[in-house]
């Protein structure tokens, strides 16, 4: 189950990535891939008071946004088909030394987004219970604080 | 048009025949459009990665050192590294990505109506990319053998990382490529080993007591941060609240005419007093102090709450520096429990609980102590009440039982009676005769 090592395809230019809201839609939907003309299905629309609200399927969904933490940025990236490839093998990747070339693939960034919206059926999603909301919120928070540690250089002066 | 599936878990087979069945616009449906083919198999996935994060970025693959697996982690030369977690949902409750884009010639016209590119992953996995203190990836090598600290041996950083569990040979590539990165890790290996210098090259070994400290202070550092010194929310509802948490107690408030009467005075009688006392007796005075202070402010909010009657009163109240070394101690452990694996984590709590200089423990272990006595007393009370009641119940059952067995059979004598014998014991038979005179042998 070896992995190949990514490297990180920017957009050509940075902060010229194309910008993308991702919806977490509050069901399963079998299917990868582009669903167009998406105007048909979904059409969410902001109150005034802030809510959300979209109808998907006859159902009334309630969205919550998430506004990434300063300091992130989400990235909607698929890996590049040559390190798909790769990762079907592994048993090729297992006995590759050193000397031969390190298999690459390439995380393509395809859009970028600083908000994401996470939708609940009826009523918005409860902030404490939902793992996507507490992530964001929590974890990112907590993550940052359990692995700081001094920089390099300021560790040399001690 | 996208096709929903209300079902929950499907197996994979399964899930691959709706897909394919998706992707055949089917004749029978009424859907005026039908559903763009499915792109490759390689739908794009969701990051949060660091801003920081630069072109010479790299995702690893570096073996986890608490699990003994391999994980994805993520490398920058500048910024560090960083580990992957992954959000996904249980399957009881499903969910999908649907990613609306902006096309990319967008930027041109923006005044128009936004031209969104839609697309579908039918994966929730969100991906976040939090820093990560190699710190942790280098313990396993550092501390492979358990033997005392006098016998490990002052190694070379190479050393170190050769012994370093390295499934896909990432680390070393990452390592020989970015010089940024040795450097960090080096600095990072000095952080908590001894180091000698042996000509031009250090030579480092493990110190236990330097470990303990380093990680002691990450600890540190989770509490005592920018929101109050608190852990983050769902943490300490459930480690620092639930477990200081005093069980509930039933104390009967006598109201009387002396208004807002002191609360200790008032729970007399109840395990709250008598662990006041038993406080005042182990600690400082001026601890026990304030802790009765909040105590008796405690239950006479809850006395001001219940008018009447009833009060309910938590029995205790942890002091804040009990909550404080209790937050301490669940980050600690937090940090042990996902990032050290289980042989080393054990060799840190121990040192932890020797290194009394570095924080000292035993305001909240004698706190602990005397809740779980609080909470056994209270389960006592509780099931003795229980017992007591229910043999109150039988008994009151026993007679209810007696009475209506009674009342059934004078019921059942009163139905075999006829109307006449029924009207005759109404008449007054005081001055007449018995029946049984007329039979007498008259004399």
């Amino acid at each position: 189950m070896s992995q190949p090592m990514l490297s990180l395809q920017l957009a050509k230019s940075s902060g010229n990535a194309p910008k993308a809201t991702p919806h977490l839609l509050p069901c399963r939907i079998h299917h990868n891939g582009p669903a167009e003309p998406a105007q048909s299905f979904w059409e969410p629309t902001v109150g005034d008071d802030g809510t959300r609200t979209a109808y998907f399927r006859g159902r009334k969904l309630q969205g919550k946004a998430v506004t990434l933490p300063a300091g992130c940025r989400g990235v909607v990236a698929a890996t590049s088909a040559a390190a798909q490839e790769q990762s079907r093998r592994p048993e090729e990747a297992e006995v590759i030394d050193l000397d031969a070339e390190m298999p690459q693939g390439t995380l393509q960034v395809q859009a970028e987004f600083d908000e994401m919206v996470v939708w609940g059926h009826e009523a918005a999603v409860d902030g404490a219970a939902d793992p996507y909301l507490r992530g964001v919120d929590e974890w990112l928070a907590l993550a940052d604080k359990i692995h700081s540690y001094p920089a390099p250089a300021a560790s040399k002066e001690k | 048009m996208a096709r929903t599936r209300a079902k929950g878990a499907t197996g994979a087979a399964a899930a691959r025949d709706d897909k394919k069945s998706a992707t055949t616009p089917k004749a029978a449906s009424s859907s005026i459009y039908t559903l763009p083919a499915e792109s490759d198999s390689n739908p794009p996935k969701l990051f949060i990665l660091p801003k920081s994060a630069s072109p010479a970025t790299r995702i690893v693959t570096l073996q986890h050192p608490r699990y003994n697996k391999p994980a994805r982690y993520l490398v920058c030369p500048e910024a560090g590294f960083f580990e992957f977690t992954t959000i996904s949902p249980p399957k009881s409750a499903p969910r999908s990505w649907l990613i609306q884009q902006q096309s990319s010639h967008d930027d041109a016209q923006p005044t128009q109506t936004p031209q969104t590119k839609t697309q579908i992953t039918q994966s929730p996995a969100l991906h976040l990319a939090t820093p990560y203190d190699p710190l942790f990836l280098l313990l396993p090598a550092l501390c492979s053998n358990t033997d005392a600290e006098q016998k490990r041996m002052f190694l070379s950083l190479e050393d170190h990382l050769d012994t370093t569990p390295d499934p896909a040979k990432h680390l070393a590539e990452v390592l020989a490529t970015s010089p940024a990165t040795r450097q960090l890790v080096e600095a990072r290996l000095a952080a908590v080993c001894d180091v000698v210098q042996a000509g031009d090259e250090s030579m480092y070994r493990v110190s236990e007591a330097r470990l303990v400290r380093e990680v002691l202070d990450k600890a540190r550092r989770v509490v005592d941060g920018d929101n109050g010194g608190k852990l983050p929310g769902s943490m300490e509802e459930r480690f620092v609240r639930k477990e200081l948490e005093a069980p509930v107690l039933g104390v009967r408030v006598a109201r009387g005419g002396s208004g807002n009467g002191n609360g200790g005075e008032e729970g007399s009688g109840t395990p709250a007093s008598a662990s006041e006392e038993s406080q005042e007796s182990v600690e400082s005075v001026e601890t026990a102090a304030s802790s009765a202070s909040e105590m008796s402010a405690a239950s006479t909010a809850a006395t001001s709450v219940a008018d009447e009657g009833d009060g309910v009163a938590s029995a205790m109240t942890a002091p804040e520096e009990v909550v404080k070394l209790q937050r301490l101690r669940v980050a600690f452990n937090f940090i042990c429990s996902s990032y050290v694996a289980p042989r080393i984590a054990e060799m840190l709590k121990g040192n932890l609980a020797k290194a009394t200089e570095l924080v000292d423990f035993k305001p909240l272990d004698e706190y602990l102590e005397r809740l779980a006595k609080l909470r056994q007393e209270a389960a006592a009370v509780r099931s003795s009440d229980f017992s007591r009641k229910r043999a109150a119940d039988e008994e009151q059952d026993e007679r209810a039982e007696k009475r209506r067995k009674q009342e059934a059979e004078e019921k059942a004598k009163k139905a075999n009676m006829s109307r006449g014998v029924k009207n005759l014991m109404k008449v007054n038979t005081s001055g007449m005769k018995k029946m049984s005179d007329f039979f007498k042998k008259k004399g």
